[in-house]
């Protein structure tokens, strides 16, 4: 080791060789397409930058990547850039490991989405750069639609739209439940931004530690009001597990529902599942609480987080990476690949030259209820350190009120529940 | 306890053999005890600790709380009733998979045509991870397109909610456990029963014993060892290995009255320590945890004493 330093050191000195960064990059995407396409990506960034050399590898779940990085980073063995999950984004500000990007160097922001950027805008810095977003938009079965006697051209918008429909679904006796979807806090999350509701006090948790939910607000009692109708009418099934994504997209793919809240990430493997399960899927905004104006969807996914304990070289080689696995052409590729947003206008503009939207329309809808997305706090998403605790919290809100429990008791519990976790959160820094 | 027994005058070669100082079997222990050391002693030590703070391992917060960990988590509801659910959770699959086991070990053992093939389907489900078991049961399972509820649904018309109604869920959870455990519980009693003395049995079936009476009265009693050392292999099991069980299959829910029916008291530290980071709180748990055991070691060597039947 001693040899292998003298000699390089004997070698800087003398000029004939120029150090190689090491930059680690630690991800959440254990599959063989998205691994591989971000190595394939690295291994460009490598050979265009001799000096850097960039190692992606798969860390396990967001939360787990989120605990290596932190305790590697008490031990100043922290990698360069870490992929952490939106929820998981006020706890990585408190963790005090990582730096944010807007002040590593000058980078030009104005490409990027709006919303999309400003949730990961927390004081007016740019703490880290988006890569995986995705929102949700309602699936439906057009076959099935048809049979009831709805227009697939026109589906639901709104609450009251999708009850309507569910009755005409019921008359028609499909053998199909009207909705279902995964019981997931991120919906109710989204559901209040529709409405320019802040689901925290504290502007959302953006001006200040959020210490209370605004779960006993109008906005959250339209949205648990909307679940206990469908409840009533026997509208609604999922497969009773909490957070069961394949669980729920297996219900809609095997036509067993009509309609289908899930992210825009699916719409590959769902339209892929309903072509061999025999139906035409469509693609529609979310539906939101009636008589409200559509102020947009918050956004979901994960950002590049870069570690503050690393060199100057190792975060600027991060930061570059980041960059360029982020760039007009790759996110365009990324977005083909799988289905998340491409997180800069200017991809979106070189997809419409490709004729991309011509070819895949479903995708279209997902854009433009991102794009025309009105910027407010509400919109700009939550923050809270314990947020993957009080998602979690709504999600049992949620199934309880499914179980029979009225609007108002789940409220009022999920409520004192999740304030009590905001409180329980914020005594660690009393 | 470590240093080499003084020996008695005993005729035999090999208990004669004494180490002559007593630093060379602390080297040959050495090895062992570092890793133990390192990978045992030290973590436990470190959640006694952290079992005193008010800590949060991804802030790198620690605040000294004293016991309050511990009076809060005794004291809050949630706890008490993750503690009762995991005593109810651990009395079902403890009892009603040991006697299933032996029923079914005391079946496949009968001089039977094809008894190979009937042990052979009933050890199979040892081979699968619990992981890939829970995501069979929640395939089976699930309340709309699951193969249980189409079975259901084509012969009574009725479609119960097994993974949201709390009841079902718990059920479903021992069910899944039970069957989990079962073929090692029946490997290690067809074992038993084939090792059980002939002559014996012989001799109680010429006196004219039923087989129920050669069954409860010669060779129950016979297999009370490995039947004890079942009960607390099954015993930890249920108490640690449920884990991947829950987590795949109902993640812990449905939330009623105050946590999940079926959260049990590893999967509360899981999402406490794991999910929550709330790491004091799990460290307390986790204390609390190895008290568990170290009482359930104790008896086990207390029972193990008085009323295990070892033969002469």
């Amino acid at each position: 080791m001693r040899n292998v330093k003298t000699i390089l050191l004997t070698l800087a000195l003398t000029g004939t060789a120029t150090a190689q960064t090491t930059v680690e990059f630690w991800h959440s995407f254990g599959d063989a397409k998205r691994t591989g396409w971000i190595q394939a990506r690295a291994d460009e960034f490598n050979k265009a930058n001799p000096g850097i050399k960039v190692v992606p590898s798969y860390k396990g779940s967001y939360n787990d990547s989120l605990q290596a990085t932190i305790l590697a980073a008490r031990q100043n063995k922290a990698p360069a850039l870490v992929q952490i999950f939106e929820v998981g984004s006020q706890l990585a500000l408190d963790s005090g490991a990582f730096q944010p990007i807007s002040s590593i160097k000058a980078v030009d922001f104005s490409d990027y989405i709006k919303p999309v950027i400003n949730y990961y805008t927390i004081g007016g810095k740019v703490n880290s750069l988006p890569f995986n977003s995705s929102s949700p938009v309602l699936y439906f079965n057009q076959d099935l639609m048809k049979k009831a006697g709805l227009n697939p051209k026109t589906p639901p918008t709104t609450y009251g739209g999708l009850l309507k429909a569910c009755q005409k679904i019921e008359a028609a006796k499909l053998g199909a439940t009207c909705f279902g979807m995964s019981l997931n806090g991120w919906f109710v999350e989204q559901w209040m931004a529709q409405q320019g509701a802040p689901l925290l006090n504290n502007g959302n948790g953006r001006q200040g530690r959020a210490t209370a939910t605004n779960l006993d607000s109008a906005a959250a009692k339209n949205i648990f009001g909307f679940f206990k109708t469908l409840q009533a009418n026997k509208a609604f099934t999922y497969t009773g597990k909490l957070e069961d994504w394949d669980g729920s997209d297996a219900i809609f793919t095997n036509q067993k529902t009509v309609f289908h809240i899930t992210s825009t990430a699916d719409i590959g493997n769902i339209r892929d599942a309903a072509k061999t399960s025999g139906f035409t899927v469509g693609v529609g905004v979310l539906p939101i609480a009636d008589g409200t104006k559509r102020n947009g969807v918050v956004i979901g996914g994960a950002s590049l987080w870069v570690s503050k304990s690393v060199s100057k070289a190792q975060a600027e080689g991060a930061l570059d990476f980041a960059l360029y696995m982020t760039n007009t052409k790759n996110m365009a590729d990324w977005h083909k690949l799988t289905g998340y947003y491409p997180v800069r206008q200017s991809s979106i503009e070189l997809l419409r030259k490709q004729g991309w939207f011509t070819q895949s329309p479903l995708q279209l809808v997902a854009f433009n209820q991102l794009t025309k997305t009105v910027p407010s706090p509400a919109t700009a998403g939550g923050l809270n350190g314990a947020a993957i605790q009080t998602r979690k919290i709504i999600e049992d809100g949620l199934q309880k009120l499914l179980a029979g429990q009225s609007v108002e008791a789940a409220l009022q519990e999920t409520k004192a529940r999740a304030d009590a976790a905001l409180n329980e959160y914020n005594a660690n820094f009393k | 306890m470590l240093k080499p027994a003084r020996v008695q005058n005993t005729t035999e070669a090999e208990e004669r053999a004494v180490f002559r100082g007593t630093a060379l079997p602390w080297v040959f222990l050495l090895p062992s005890l570092l890793i133990l050391a390192v990978f045992v002693y030290l973590p436990a030590l470190q959640t006694l600790r952290l079992a005193a703070y008010r800590a949060n391992v991804i802030l790198g917060t620690e605040r000294f709380v004293g016991l309050a960990n511990f009076t809060e988590l005794l004291l809050s509801p949630a706890y008490r009733q993750v503690a009762l659910q995991t005593f109810v959770f651990t009395l079902l699959t403890v009892t009603l998979g040991l006697l299933s086991a032996l029923g079914l070990a005391w079946l496949a053992s009968r001089p039977i045509r094809g008894a190979n093939t009937y042990r052979l389907l009933l050890i199979y489900p040892y081979a699968l991870s619990p992981a890939i078991a829970g995501t069979l049961w929640l395939f089976l399972f699930n309340p709309e397109i699951g193969l249980v509820n189409k079975i259901l649904g084509a012969l009574f018309d009725v479609r119960p909610r097994w993974l949201d109604t709390p009841s079902l869920a718990f059920g479903l959870v021992t069910l899944a456990a039970i069957w989990k455990g079962l073929a090692y519980n029946i490997v290690f009693y067809l074992a038993s029963i084939q090792n059980l003395p002939g002559d014996v049995m012989e001799a109680a079936e010429i006196d004219g014993a039923s087989g129920a009476q050669v069954f409860w009265r010669v060779a129950f009693p016979l297999l009370t060892p490995i039947t004890f050392f079942l009960v607390f292999t099954n015993v930890i099991s249920a108490l640690f290995d449920s884990f991947a069980l829950t987590d795949i299959l109902t993640k812990g829910g449905p939330y009623t009255g105050n946590a999940g029916a079926t959260t049990f008291l590893v999967y509360q530290l899981y999402q406490d320590g794991f999910v929550n980071f709330k790491t004091g709180a799990a460290a307390a748990q986790a204390a609390l945890m190895l008290a568990l055991v170290a009482f359930i070691t104790w008896m086990q060597f207390r029972v193990g004493e008085r009323r295990v039947h070892y033969g002469s």
